[in-house]
């Protein structure tokens, strides 16, 4: 009898503990969709940021998770970089994989086409380094947020970038060198406008318009340099950007004649460290080191070398990384995982990230980012070269005004 | 404006003239013996590119890597062509105008989906060797020092083709051709087997200048459809079948190209189809060409 009231004990307490295991494991993961073109023209972008997302994934699930209970499991699909298949992997990964948020794209175009879907499905969408601005500007979705200053911001913050520039260095002349196509010519005109308000004391000198696809730039090359401007605008198309600097180099343009235009990640920095012309004046999204006095970056710096053989993250590494921890802090403030709670929990929400303490805007759910201006240069602390003499530029200098984005939206729905 | 600049621009126009030499000279030739007028001629340029571009790729490590891929782009170009020929090309010598230019036009679209196919969508780069990164300066003008090699390439191209049609044997034939085919046939001279060896050899030229330009800049799609109009352009100018017409031509356009650029950027394509609409109504045959062959 006694025998028998033991054995009873025993596999009285070793159910409990069974159960008790059970739920711990049954733990409710919080499924996190990342679709990303890890094929197509976006595939080292997109393996830049994945690495970024997985840091940050590691290091929230080693303290438990979202809220400490909650591990993230993540699910990943390549979007080819197309739109069409972007739409039928988001598609799966709700359905299938039953994902709460997806962190998506490299290309606008894929983030546009998905952010129609996530709504419906009423899943947070996170574009972290894709940045038309149309992404949350227009056709608004509550459940996108953008973590990467969008074109607009760019485009603003190397305006405002330049005439600071302009006003240290003291440069007068400028000539425009712009691909000739709408994308070239409107570009053009929208930097020449921009700098007659924030630099009027700024001249173009001179208008270049290479045709799209320019195969022989020399004679442009020569030209400017004969003009001998202060500073050079370049709004290329990106294969003739390549060209055009391929062709400048051996003449020492670069040593001669500053050349603003040019956008240039890490992932550049990295690659081309030994063809880079020093001396390029490039616009950046998100260097590391530019925020390396933020306890948050340093930290991510150290662990993204740690886990990737002593590779530095690159812009779209530390975006995906913050993509992460904006949602992190979304489910924190919603104190659930339950999607609506999150997205209402996130907008105008001030988040805590690599790039500092920044906010999501309310009106378009764009993080109010930073952007980076600064010139191609040599650095001893690095293998490669950084951008110094580094401009950055706040939200509030560079970011859309309200007023336009609900006059853009009311347009939309005319 | 400094004389040094005006130097460097003129050199920059003269380079340029001499690449476009190199692409026309292979269309002026093929057109003006066999009267195909071959659309895909700039796109076995750009093939020539490629396969510079994936031989220097083997031989990266080495610093004559791009010395010797140059003329081996050429070659396998040449092979290429000669493969085009006898399939292809050999079936549409008796078709009309329109006709080639249909099939030609297939031709240059299919090959530009093999390019995509066997290079992919990226870009190409081929580093120079480093005697050839840093500027030279002549007359106090800075130049691109591999535009020198260029220059030298392009005149020698020139020299080497004219040497050809004026001192060999084959060369009398290819030029009897241009004239009269028929009686170059009558005298029992293999027609076809000629046809086809000035096709490789015009092919021969183009991926030659796909190699030298696979250094210039980055190889990508498309740069073809963007030279073969330059090339039309220069062919019209100098005449269809003359090598002196194609040189001057070519330096026309890159000069002009270049100076404009200086003075009327807006206009320096315009002017380009200004001077060769203004030869196609006065002197249809060109400046060098013959009302004969018109």
């Amino acid at each position: 009898m006694k025998f028998r009231k033991m054995f009873f004990g025993i596999f009285v307490l070793l159910m409990a503990g069974f159960f008790c295991v059970s739920a711990v494991q049954a733990a409710e993961p919080y499924n996190l969709g990342v679709a990303l073109g890890f094929t197509g023209t976006g595939t080292l972008y997109s393996k830049d940021q994945m690495e970024g997302i997985q840091v940050a994934v590691d290091e929230i699930n080693a303290k438990g998770g979202f809220m400490g209970k909650y591990p993230v499991k993540v699910f990943q699909q390549d979007t080819q970089t197309k739109p069409d298949v972007g739409v039928r992997t988001v598609k799966d990964l709700i359905l299938r994989d039953k994902v709460r948020a997806v962190i998506n794209d490299y290309s606008s175009a894929v983030a546009v086409a998905v952010k129609p879907i996530c709504r419906e499905y009423k899943v947070i969408h996170i574009a972290a380094i894709s940045n038309s601005e149309n992404i949350t500007k227009i056709n608004y979705s509550p459940y996108t947020f953008q973590v990467v200053p969008n074109s607009y911001m760019q485009a603003k913050a190397a305006s405002y970038a330049v005439a600071q520039l302009a006003k240290k260095k003291g440069w007068k002349e400028y000539v425009t060198l712009a691909s000739d196509y709408e994308w070239g010519r409107s570009t053009q005109e929208e930097v020449v406008t921009d700098l007659k308000r924030v630099a009027p004391f700024l001249k173009v000198k001179k208008e270049l318009w290479p045709k799209l696809g320019e195969t022989q730039f020399a004679s442009f090359v020569t030209s400017i340099m004969s003009m001998k401007p202060d500073f050079v605008y370049a709004c290329l198309a990106s294969k003739d950007n390549v060209t055009f600097t391929e062709q400048a180099k051996p003449y020492g343009f670069f040593d001669k004649i500053p050349y603003v235009g040019s956008m240039q990640s890490v992932t550049e920095l990295i690659t081309e460290a030994k063809t880079m012309p020093r001396g390029l004046v490039a616009i950046s999204r998100a260097p590391f080191f530019a925020h390396m006095d933020v306890p948050m970056m340093a930290n991510f710096v150290k662990n993204y070398r740690a886990k990737y053989k002593g590779k530095y993250p690159s812009d779209w590494a530390v975006m995906g990384y913050d993509a992460v921890y904006a949602l992190k802090q979304g489910v924190e403030k919603a104190g659930s995982i339950d999607n609506d709670k999150v997205k209402d929990a996130m907008k105008g929400l001030s988040v805590d990230l690599t790039r500092g303490k920044l906010q999501f805007r309310p009106i378009d759910n764009q993080l109010r980012c930073s952007s980076y201006v600064g010139i191609v240069r040599d650095d001893p602390k690095y293998p490669f070269p950084i951008l110094a003499e580094l401009i950055e530029i706040k939200a509030a200098d560079s970011e859309r005004p309200e007023a336009e984005i609900v006059a853009a939206r009311q347009a939309e729905k005319k | 404006m400094e004389f040094t600049f005006l130097f460097s621009q003129f050199m920059s126009g003269l380079t340029y003239g001499l690449m476009l030499f190199l692409v026309a000279s292979g269309l002026s030739l093929i057109f003006g013996v066999m009267n195909i007028l071959n659309f895909a001629h700039a796109t076995l340029w750009l093939i020539g590119a490629y396969i510079c571009f994936t031989f220097w790729s083997l031989m990266e490590a080495y610093q004559f890597a791009l010395w010797v891929s140059i003329p081996l782009a050429a070659l396998a170009t040449a092979a290429f062509g000669w493969v085009c020929e006898v399939v292809l090309i050999k079936r549409i010598y008796k078709r009309e105008l329109h006709e080639q230019l249909l099939i030609t036009y297939a031709m240059a679209l299919i090959f530009g989906d093999l390019i995509k196919i066997i290079w992919g969508p990226t870009d190409r780069l081929i580093v120079r060797p480093s005697i050839i990164q840093k500027p030279l300066h002549l007359f106090g003008a800075p130049i691109d020092s591999y535009f020198i090699f260029v220059i030298l390439i392009g005149f020698a191209v020139a020299v080497g083709l004219w040497w050809f049609l004026k001192y060999t044997k084959y060369g009398h034939i290819v030029k009897a051709a241009v004239f009269s085919r028929e009686m170059v046939g009558a005298l029992g001279i293999p027609i076809p087997k000629i046809y086809t060896w000035v096709f490789t050899l015009g092919i021969f030229i183009a991926g030659l200048a796909g190699g030298v330009q696979s250094a210039i800049g980055s190889v990508t799609l498309g740069m073809d459809t963007n030279i073969i109009i330059q090339a039309f352009c220069v062919v019209v100018i100098g005449g269809f079948g003359s090598l002196m017409g194609t040189l001057v031509g070519s330096l026309i356009v890159g000069e002009v190209f270049s100076f404009a650029i200086l003075y009327w950027p807006d206009g320096a394509m315009v002017l380009i189809f200004v001077i060769t609409a203004a030869i196609l109504i006065i002197r249809p045959w060109g400046l060098f060409g013959t009302p004969l062959r018109a």
